[in-house]
């Protein structure tokens, strides 16, 4: 792919909110975690669930960024995604004091990702549905059932009138958008769009994870890339960066925090075709590989792998097998997911995130595997889906 | 981005018949889908008709393993990719399958297992959850198991993008095959009908009591219908080696959003005059070179007033023949734009605008030619699809007949 420019961040997190703030946390990667999940949770709000471990984005108010105005019918993944986009928006000086600076509106979308976005308004009227009557459901959030009316508030809370996307593809979601993006912004349908990913706990999500024995029980280990992990804890959170290409940011003296470089994706089935539930090393060599060739970069270029690995064995052997294959054993590769949690759609929006503040110098959070030879100049994020998909981005520290 | 991409096979499920000649004659006949509701009681919701797909079978298009770990909406969706994928001719053991891409729209998915699935857990407590149910919700099921049908193993994606998922997914797919990172793709869209969308817009007032009337001064709302439609595209090199027979060439798309309101589209039609006219533009056409709209008409009140002023304001005094045919087979939410994609492929085959149906009494806030009733033919060399969704969405495209548009314009700056 042409090199797009990334100008600007907002995120919503649990290692807190607004790109500096976000970047402070990671500094100490070890400690911001720890203190995610060390405090009770309130996001899970039935006893049953008192003893879960979660990365929760705490004393979250969507009314410090958006006012107290107008916010009633918006679910919480909603306000979470308004103010990721807010932040983005602000960043990047498309946006100053609320008013569109350079660009005009039009020209201006956002791409979002995320799994499970809108089971919190699903369940809530289901809730009504189901135990009282249809009859009773509140037509003014039953709009929120649809997975696309967090993006949707985005337009309409920011006045973004160009395209307005949201991709749905599992965990793979946060690094699909890339494409989305890069081909919206080739095809002229867009000059900036905002690009990233968002899910949020809520308790049929933790419920049914947990039943599929993906989230590791009480005190069982917790753990990415070990043997002895017996699952992943679950957080949540929305990212956004600003994508423009690097011609019109130079234009409009933008300044670019890094490049978005290449993108692969790649499926495999599992074999008996009973299976559903499948992790496939061959689908990550080849997302790995056609990123690479998609970014014209050896693998022997890549200083840092954001990996997806979650502390779930199935999947993060498939991963390191796979990755192995491209890189060998020793690429330095760090996983986020253990310092905040799986969020599924978001994870690879936060591994984006995470990347613009270790391109820009930090040090890396505890490496997983290998060690870093040089400074970060080039980082691959990857994403694994739980039917056999992965997808891949390669972000780079800008020229 | 300068390759052709062409629509080589085309399978439906809908209210008014399964496969593309029947949904097509249905259609032609001017036939309604609406009757009453069997999947679920609608006693105390105040209405009770939709256009449900009531002679679908899944173990008629589904091996038993799919049938087990699917749902009705990925069920439908897996027929009608088989029947596309036998309409084209496609030998699916010949495709590279890094270079088939599966890009599917939706609305809500696999809405029959979470309702199932969140039923059992609010009467029965977890206990009562199903595991094996379990790993089948997802929305991104849905492309997931039309992949393993035909053996892609390229992008697989959902676009829920509400009701102008199809165009969304139908663009984004010719988007791949032009940018040359696929050679052919599924796409389309499927969507089911569900007791709580139904409540849901019952309760927005959108419900008509018996019939749609799209354009009609006394329309009432909307019938909420089911189906999918499964577009096979393929890269004009690919479909020519292999001497398949072009359908129709996808032309370009635009996209836009209101930023208005979550369910109203802009009083001005401000979003779907410009995604109309970029659908127009980047197909390398002027307005006047349009033959006919298949409109989104999906006789609210609002929706159909505004599409009008849209008509007005990207043709002018020049009245294009418009039509909705969700008249027939309802409103089917994500689907609804690919079912009528499959629509707008055969207009440009037959030169026949399908009808609007029931419609009676002109509606001077909808000044448009509408096909009142019965079918009509005409000029058909480049057709319009239009799509409002919820979420301020506008989403616009055309299709063509092969040998009509200009070359493709290189997009790349």
């Amino acid at each position: 792919m042409k090199p797009l420019a990334i100008t600007g961040l907002g995120v919503v997190s649990p290692f807190g909110v607004g790109r500096a703030e976000f970047a402070r946390a990671l500094e100490n990667a070890e400690e911001s975690s720890a203190r995610a999940f060390s405090a009770a949770h309130t996001v899970l709000t039935d006893a049953r669930f008192a003893n879960a471990r979660l990365a929760e984005v705490r004393d979250f108010d969507a009314t410090v960024f958006l006012g107290d105005k107008g916010l009633r019918n918006l679910d919480r993944a909603t306000k979470m995604l308004v103010v990721a986009a807010k932040l983005a928006l602000e960043d990047a000086g498309l946006k100053k004091d609320g008013a569109f600076t350079s660009l005009p509106s039009e020209r201006i979308g956002i791409c979002a990702a995320t799994a499970y976005g809108s089971l919190d308004s699903i369940t809530e009227i289901n809730r009504v549905a189901e135990l009282e009557h249809p009859r009773y459901l509140n037509p003014s959030r039953f709009p929120n059932t649809v997975i696309n009316a967090a993006a949707g508030y985005v337009s309409i809370w920011e006045g973004l009138e160009g395209p307005n996307v949201t991709v749905v593809d599992g965990n793979c979601g946060g690094a699909d958008v890339v494409l989305t993006a890069e081909t919206h912004l080739a095809c002229g349908r867009a000059d900036a769009l905002l690009v990233g990913g968002f899910e949020v706990l809520n308790e049929p999500l933790y419920l049914a994870f947990e039943k599929l024995g993906i989230v590791s029980q009480g005190n069982e280990m917790s753990s990415p890339g070990v043997v002895a992990s017996r699952g992943t804890h679950l957080g949540e959170g929305a990212a956004l960066v600003a994508v423009e290409s690097l011609r019109r940011a130079r234009e409009r003296g933008a300044h670019v925090l890094a490049e978005l470089v290449g993108y692969g994706t790649a499926f495999e089935p599992p074999v008996s075709a009973a299976q559903l539930v499948h992790a496939s090393d061959e689908a990550v060599e080849r997302a790995v590989r056609a990123a690479l060739l998609d970014a014209s970069l050896a693998s022997s270029e890549i200083d840092l792998v954001v990996c997806a690995e979650s502390g779930v064995n199935l999947m993060d052997l498939a991963e390191e097998e796979g990755l192995a294959r491209v890189f060998g054993s020793d690429v330095a590769t760090v996983a986020a997911k253990g310092l905040w949690g799986e969020t599924f759609g978001a994870a690879a929006a936060l591994g984006m995130a995470a990347s613009l503040v270790w391109l820009a110098g930090a040090k890396p959070a505890p490496l997983l595997r290998g060690e870093l030879r040089r400074p970060v100049r080039t980082v691959l994020v990857t994403t694994m889906g739980y039917y056999g998909n992965v997808s891949v981005v390669i972000v780079k520290r800008a020229s | 981005m300068t390759r052709r991409v062409f629509v080589t096979g085309m399978g439906v499920v809908s209210s008014v018949g399964l496969g593309r000649q029947a949904f097509w004659t249905a259609l032609v006949e001017g036939r309604s889908g609406a009757r009453p509701v069997t999947s679920f009681d609608t006693t105390e919701l105040g209405r009770d008709r939709a256009c449900e797909v009531t002679d679908f079978r899944a173990r008629d298009h589904l091996t038993t393993a799919e049938a087990r770990r699917v749902g009705r909406c990925s069920a439908f969706a897996i027929a009608a990719t088989r029947m596309a994928v036998t309409d084209a001719g496609l030998d699916t053991s010949q495709l590279d399958p890094a270079r088939t891409s599966v890009i599917l729209g939706t609305t809500m998915g696999e809405v029959d297992v979470i309702s199932e699935l969140e039923s059992a857990w609010l009467h029965g407590g977890e206990q009562a959850v199903d595991r094996a149910k379990l790993a089948r919700y997802g929305t991104t099921l849905l492309p997931i198991h039309v992949a393993r049908a035909v053996g892609a193993r390229g992008l697989v994606q959902t676009l829920p993008a509400a009701c102008a998922a199809g165009n969304y997914a139908i663009g984004f797919a010719s988007d791949q095959i032009r940018a040359g990172r696929a050679d052919v793709v599924i796409t389309g869209a499927s969507e089911i009908l569900d007791k709580v969308q139904f409540a849901g817009f019952v309760r927005l007032g959108a419900i008509a009591p018996e019939r749609i009337q799209p354009f009609d001064k006394q329309r009432k709302g909307l019938l909420i219908g089911e189906g999918a439609g499964i577009l096979v595209l393929e890269s004009e090199e690919h479909a020519r080696k292999r001497g398949a027979t072009l359908l129709a060439e996808v032309g370009g798309y635009g996209l836009a959003c209101d930023a208005h309101h979550i369910t109203r589209p802009h009083p001005t039609g401000k979003g779907n005059i410009t995604a109309m006219r970029a659908a127009i533009a980047s197909s390398g056409l002027t307005p006047d070179q349009v033959d006919f709209v298949n409109a989104h008409g999906t006789a609210t009140a609002a929706n159909d007033q505004v599409e009008s002023l849209v008509m007005h304001e990207v043709f002018g005094a020049r009245r294009v023949p418009i039509s909705s045919i969700k008249s027939m087979i309802g409103h089917c939410m994500g689907a609804a734009s690919a079912l009528e994609a499959v629509a707008c492929v055969e207009t440009t085959l037959t030169g026949l605008y399908p009808p609007t149906i029931h419609y009676e009494e002109p509606d001077p806030e909808c000044d448009v030619a509408v096909v009142a009733n019965k079918v009509q033919s005409g000029k058909h060399d480049v057709v319009l699809n239009n799509s409002l969704a919820f979420g301020g969405y506008d989403a616009v495209m055309t299709f063509a007949r092969p040998g009509v548009l200009p070359p493709p314009p290189g997009a790349d700056e």
